[in-house]
C-alpha cells in the first residue's frame, strides 16, 4: 500500500520535476555547500612554498576528486539498470549534474593552479573537456526537446521521409518527357541529393551546395524560355523540386537538433573514458615517482 | 527470315515478387529510349528519349548502336554501339535498366527488361547523429586504451628497459621544471627517483652533494659532469647531528599546518628530508628580493625553492633543545652580541678556551706580553726602529696593521715571531765568524739540549745556558713578549704556554677581503673601525667590536649607509657548511670566470 503511494508520489514528480529541479535543488545545495568549502580551504591552507596536489589539501581534494570521477562515469552502468527505490535515476543524475560541476573547483584547486606539458595537465584537460561537454547537454536537454516537437508539429520522422520518397516519385514521373539536358538536371535532384550529410553539416545546419537547390536554379533558364506543353512540364517538375525543398528543410532542422541533442555525448562519453585511463596514469606516476 | 525479337519486361512489386509481361516485336529493329512509343521503352531519365537502335543482323546477331551518342554499357563496358551474339547472352545497360539479350525459344531473340534494385529508402536513422560517426562506446575503448598504452605503459616500459634512449617517455610524467641547478637531470628522473613508491630520500641527494675526502669529490666530480651538469656540485656537511636537527625543528605553527604535517607522515613524505626544504618541480611566486639579473644562467629555469629559514629552528631553539649552547636568535635585530672564544688559561700544555660573552669584556690569557699601542704608535721607538731596521723588510715606516698581518683569503696568515717579530726582536745570542748566530723561535729541542749539556744536534747553534737563563730574567730578552713562570729548572724560569686563536667566532664567517670589509669603496669599514688595537696596551685585549659595529651596515638601507649590506643569516652563516659564509652567487661567477678553460665551478654561479 505505502509502496504503491511512493509510486504515485514519484509519478507525479516526474511529471511536473526536471532532473534540474530535483527536490528542490537539494543536489544544487549540496554542491554549492562542498564548492564553498573547498574553496575556504585552498584560501585558508598553510601550503609552503605553494600550493598543488602534494600538499595536504591536495591529497584531500586529489581522493575527493577521484573518487567523485569514478562515481560520475558510474552513471553510465546506472542508467542501465532499471531500478525503482528512492534513488531513482533522476537523483542520480541531478546528483551527477550539480556534483560534476562542482568537480571543476576541486580539481582546479588540486592543481594549485600548476600546469604543463605533462600527464597530470593531460588528465586535467580531458576533465574539462568531460565537464564542458556535460553542461553543453545539460543546456541540449533542457531546450532542444521543446524545439524538436515545435519543429516536426504532427509530422513523425517516418513521414518526413516518405513525403521526400514520394516527391521523388512524383518528379521522376513528371519529367520523363524532358530532354537529356534537362533530365540530367533533375537527375541532380534526385540522386544527388543528400539529406543529411556528415557531421558538420548536420550540427551547422548549412546545405548552402543542395543538389536540390543547384537543380532548382539550373532550370529557372530553361523554364522562362520553354512554352507550350514543354513549359507546363517544366513548372510541374520545379513546383515539385520547391515542395521538396521545403520538405528537405523540415527534416534537416530535425536533423540539425537531433544532432545537437546528440553531439555532446560523442565527447561526452569518449572523453570520460580518456580521462579515467589519464587519471589512472596520473596517479599512478605521481606515486611511483613520488 | 528473320529472327523475331521477344521482350520480357520485368517490374518488380513492392511487397516482393515479380510481374513479367511478355510482348513481341515484329520487325528486325527495335527503338530504346525514354519516348513511350519506342519499342524497348525505358521509363528513365538517365536515358534519352530516342537513345538506341537495336537490330538484327544477321543469324544470332544483334547490333546496338547510339542515335544521340550516349553511350550504354555492355557486360560492364561502356560503348556507343556493339555486336553482340544472343547465343552467348549480353547484359546491355541504360541508365537503371538491364537488357539481357539471349537465345529464346522458337529461335527468337529474348530481351529481358528489368529494373535495377533500387537504394534501400531513407531509413529514419538517418537523423541520428550514429549515422555517420563511430560507435561511441569504440570510440572510447580506442581513446582510453591509447591514453593508458602513451601514458603508462610506455614510461613504465621506458624507464625499467630503455634508460639508454634518447627520448625519455617518463618525462611527461614531471609535475614541473627542475630548477637552475638541476635541471640537467630532467631527462634521468631516476637520479632522484630512485625507489618506486618512496619519496625522495636524502641518500638519493647526498650521492652527488656529500662532503668528503678529495678521492669521494673526485668521484661526484666525475658522475655529475657525466651526467651532464655545466658546474660541479655544492658539497654539505651536516648541520647538526640528526636527531638533535629532527628536535630541534619547530611543529607548524598553525593547526592548518599541523595538519598537513600529519598527512606528510601518513604518506610517507617525512618533514626531516633534505627534499622538504628544497623542493623540485615548481615554480614558487617570483621573489621580490631576487635581482632581476639572476636569470642570467640557464634563463626560464626557476630558482631552487626552499621552504624553511634559520629563524625557523633558532628562534626558539632552548625550549626545544635544552642543552643547546646556542642563544635564540629570531632575527638579525636580535642578534645576541658576539661570544668570542677566549683563551682563559692552560691545562699543562693545553690552552682552555670557552665563549665568553663580549658584554662580560672577558680577556686572553695568551700567554704573550705585547702592546698594539706601543707598536703602531707613528713616533717613538718601534716607529723609529720600524723607519731604520723596517727597511730591510720592505716597510721603512711606522708599523701599520698589514706589517704583520698579511691577508690569506678571508683571513690572514698566522702571525709568526721570527718574520713578523724578529726585525727588532732579535733572537742572536752569539757572533761565529762574524755571522750572527740567532735561536730558532719555537723549537726548544736546541734550547732543552743545551741545557741538559748533551751535545747539541748537527748544525744547530749551542747556546750558553747562561745566555738562556739572561733571556729569561726579568727584563730578559723572552719576557720582552712572553709570560715567564718561576721554575726550579737550571734556568730559573720557563715560557708560559702560548695560544692564539684562528678565529674568535668560529659559527659566523667574516671575511676580510670583502671589499666593505677591507676599507674600500664608500662607507667602507677600515680595519680600525672594528679592532681598537691603537688603544690598547695588552695583549689580553680581545680586539674585536660587538654586533653593534656589524649593525651599522648590515640590515641597514642604501639611505642609511653607502655601505650598506643585508641583515640575511647567510650574510654571515651557512647551514650546509657550519663555521663558514656561503659563498655569493656573484662570488661564484668570479670564481668561474677566473678558472681555466675546460674547470667548472663549483656550486652554480649567478649575478
Amino acid at each position: 500500500m505505502a509502496g504503491a503511494q511512493g509510486q504515485t508520489q514519484r509519478r507525479k514528480t516526474a511529471t511536473h520535476e526536471s532532473f534540474l529541479r530535483h527536490r528542490s535543488f537539494l543536489f544544487l545545495k549540496l554542491a554549492t555547500i562542498l564548492t564553498v568549502g573547498v574553496v575556504a580551504a585552498y584560501l585558508l591552507q598553510d601550503s609552503r612554498p605553494r600550493p598543488g596536489g602534494g600538499t595536504a589539501l591536495g591529497y584531500v581534494l586529489g581522493t575527493a576528486g577521484a573518487l567523485l570521477i569514478v562515481w560520475l562515469a558510474l552513471l553510465g552502468v546506472r542508467k542501465r539498470a532499471v531500478t525503482d527505490g528512492h534513488y531513482s535515476l533522476k537523483a542520480w543524475v541531478s546528483a551527477h549534474v550539480y556534483l560534476g560541476l562542482s568537480l571543476l573547483v576541486i580539481a582546479t584547486l588540486h592543481t594549485g593552479f600548476q600546469f604543463g606539458w605533462n600527464v597530470h595537465t593531460l588528465a586535467y584537460g580531458l576533465m574539462l573537456l568531460v565537464i564542458v561537454s556535460g553542461a553543453f547537454g545539460v543546456w541540449a536537454y533542457a531546450t532542444l526537446p521543446k524545439a524538436l516537437s515545435s519543429n516536426r508539429g504532427e509530422t513523425t520522422r517516418k513521414q518526413m521521409l516518405a513525403q521526400l520518397g514520394a516527391l521523388d516519385e512524383q518528379i521522376r514521373e513528371a519529367a520523363q518527357p524532358l530532354p537529356r539536358a534537362e533530365a540530367d538536371i533533375v537527375r541532380l535532384s534526385l540522386e544527388k541529393t543528400d539529406v543529411a550529410g556528415g557531421f558538420w553539416r548536420r550540427l551547422s545546419g548549412y546545405y548552402g551546395d543542395c543538389a536540390n537547390t543547384r537543380a532548382i536554379a539550373q532550370l529557372a533558364p530553361a523554364l522562362r524560355a520553354a512554352s507550350g506543353a514543354h513549359a507546363q512540364t517544366l513548372a510541374k517538375v520545379e513546383q515539385l523540386m520547391r515542395r521538396k525543398a521545403d520538405a528537405l528543410g523540415l527534416a534537416r532542422r530535425q536533423i540539425r537538433i537531433t544532432a545537437l541533442l546528440e553531439a555532446w555525448l560523442f565527447i561526452h562519453v569518449p572523453a570520460t573514458f580518456a580521462l579515467l585511463a589519464a587519471l589512472t596514469a596520473h596517479i599512478v606516476s605521481v606515486f611511483l615517482y613520488w | 527470315m528473320t529472327q523475331a525479337i521477344t521482350l520480357r519486361l520485368i517490374t518488380r512489386q513492392a511487397g516482393g515478387g515479380e510481374i513479367v509481361r511478355t510482348r513481341r516485336i515484329d520487325g528486325a529493329q527495335a527503338l530504346i529510349g525514354r519516348d513511350p512509343a519506342c519499342e524497348i521503352y525505358l521509363p528513365d531519365l538517365a536515358v534519352d528519349m530516342q537513345q538506341a537502335r537495336l537490330q538484327v543482323v544477321g543469324e544470332n546477331r544483334v547490333r546496338i548502336e547510339s542515335l544521340t551518342g550516349a553511350p550504354f554499357t555492355v557486360d560492364g563496358k561502356r560503348v556507343t554501339q556493339a555486336e553482340l551474339q544472343p547465343l552467348r547472352g549480353s547484359k546491355v545497360t541504360f541508365g537503371a535498366f538491364d537488357l539481357l539479350i539471349a537465345q529464346g525459344g522458337d529461335g527468337d531473340i529474348a530481351i529481358t527488361v528489368s529494373r535495377q534494385e533500387d537504394d534501400q529508402g531513407l531509413s529514419p536513422s538517418l537523423f541520428s547523429l550514429k549515422a555517420v560517426m563511430f560507435g561511441r562506446r569504440k570510440m572510447a575503448w580506442t581513446l582510453a586504451l591509447s591514453i593508458l598504452a602513451l601514458c603508462l605503459a610506455l614510461p613504465l616500459a621506458g624507464s625499467v628497459l630503455m634508460s639508454h634512449l634518447v627520448i625519455h617517455p617518463d618525462r611527461q610524467w614531471s609535475t614541473g621544471p627542475l630548477s637552475k641547478a638541476h635541471a640537467f637531470l630532467e631527462k634521468d628522473c631516476q637520479a632522484c627517483h630512485q625507489r618506486a613508491f618512496v619519496a625522495v630520500r636524502d641518500q638519493a641527494c647526498l650521492s652527488c652533494h656529500q662532503a668528503g675526502d678529495a678521492a669521494r669529490t673526485a668521484r661526484i666530480d666525475a658522475r655529475v659532469q657525466r651526467l651532464g651538469s655545466p658546474f660541479l656540485p655544492l658539497l654539505v656537511s651536516d648541520h647538526a647531528p640528526h636527531d638533535r636537527l629532527v628536535r630541534a625543528m619547530p611543529p607548524p605553527p598553525t593547526i592548518r599546518g599541523r595538519i598537513g604535517a600529519v598527512f606528510e607522515t601518513a604518506m610517507n613524505h617525512p618533514s626531516d628530508r633534505c627534499a622538504s626544504c628544497h623542493r623540485e618541480h615548481t615554480t614558487a611566486p617570483p621573489d621580490p628580493a631576487a635581482r632581476a639579473t639572476a636569470d642570467i644562467l640557464r634563463p626560464g629555469k626557476p630558482a631552487l625553492v626552499v621552504v624553511r629559514d634559520c629563524a625557523d629552528c633558532h628562534s626558539r631553539l632552548k625550549m626545544r633543545l635544552p642543552a643547546t649552547g646556542l642563544i635564540d636568535t629570531p632575527d638579525w635585530n636580535r642578534h645576541p652580541d658576539f661570544r668570542p672564544l677566549v683563551t682563559t688559561g692552560f691545562d699543562g700544555p693545553q690552552p682552555r678556551v670557552q665563549r665568553v660573552s663580549l658584554a662580560a669584556r672577558p680577556l686572553e690569557a695568551n700567554g704573550l706580553t705585547f702592546s698594539h699601542r706601543v707598536h703602531m704608535s707613528a713616533t717613538g721607538g718601534v716607529a723609529r726602529q720600524g723607519q731604520v731596521l723596517g727597511q730591510g723588510r720592505g716597510y721603512g715606516a711606522a708599523l701599520t696593521c698589514q706589517s704583520c698581518h698579511r691577508p690569506d683569503g678571508g683571513g690572514f696568515k698566522p702571525i709568526e715571531m721570527e718574520r713578523d717579530c724578529g726585525a727588532c726582536h732579535s733572537l742572536a745570542f752569539a757572533q761565529v765568524g762574524g755571522q750572527l748566530k740567532a735561536l730558532r723561535h719555537h723549537d726548544m729541542r736546541d734550547v732543552a739540549g743545551v741545557l741538559r749539556g748533551a751535545a747539541p744536534t748537527p748544525g744547530a747553534p749551542s747556546v750558553d745556558p747562561a745566555v738562556l737563563r739572561r733571556a729569561l730574567a726579568p727584563g730578559g730578552l723572552c719576557v720582552d713578549c712572553h709570560t715567564v713562570r718561576p721554575s726550579n729548572g737550571p734556568l730559573g724560569g720557563e715560557v708560559a704556554p702560548v695560544h692564539l686563536a684562528d678565529r674568535a667566532l668560529p659559527w659566523g664567517d667574516f671575511n676580510h677581503a670583502v671589499p666593505a670589509h677591507a676599507g674600500v669603496g664608500k662607507g667602507a669599514a677600515a680595519c680600525a673601525d672594528c679592532h681598537k688595537a691603537q688603544a690598547s696596551d695588552r695583549s689580553q685585549d680581545l680586539l674585536i667590536e660587538g654586533v653593534a659595529t656589524c649593525k651599522a651596515c648590515h640590515g641597514k638601507t642604501e639611505h642609511d649607509t653607502a655601505a650598506a649590506a643585508g641583515g640575511q643569516c647567510s650574510e654571515c652563516h651557512s647551514y650546509h657548511q657550519p663555521g663558514q659564509a656561503p659563498r655569493t652567487g656573484q662570488d661564484r661567477l668570479f670564481t668561474a670566470l677566473g678558472l681555466p678553460p675546460g674547470q667548472k665551478p663549483r656550486g652554480l654561479p649567478t649575478f
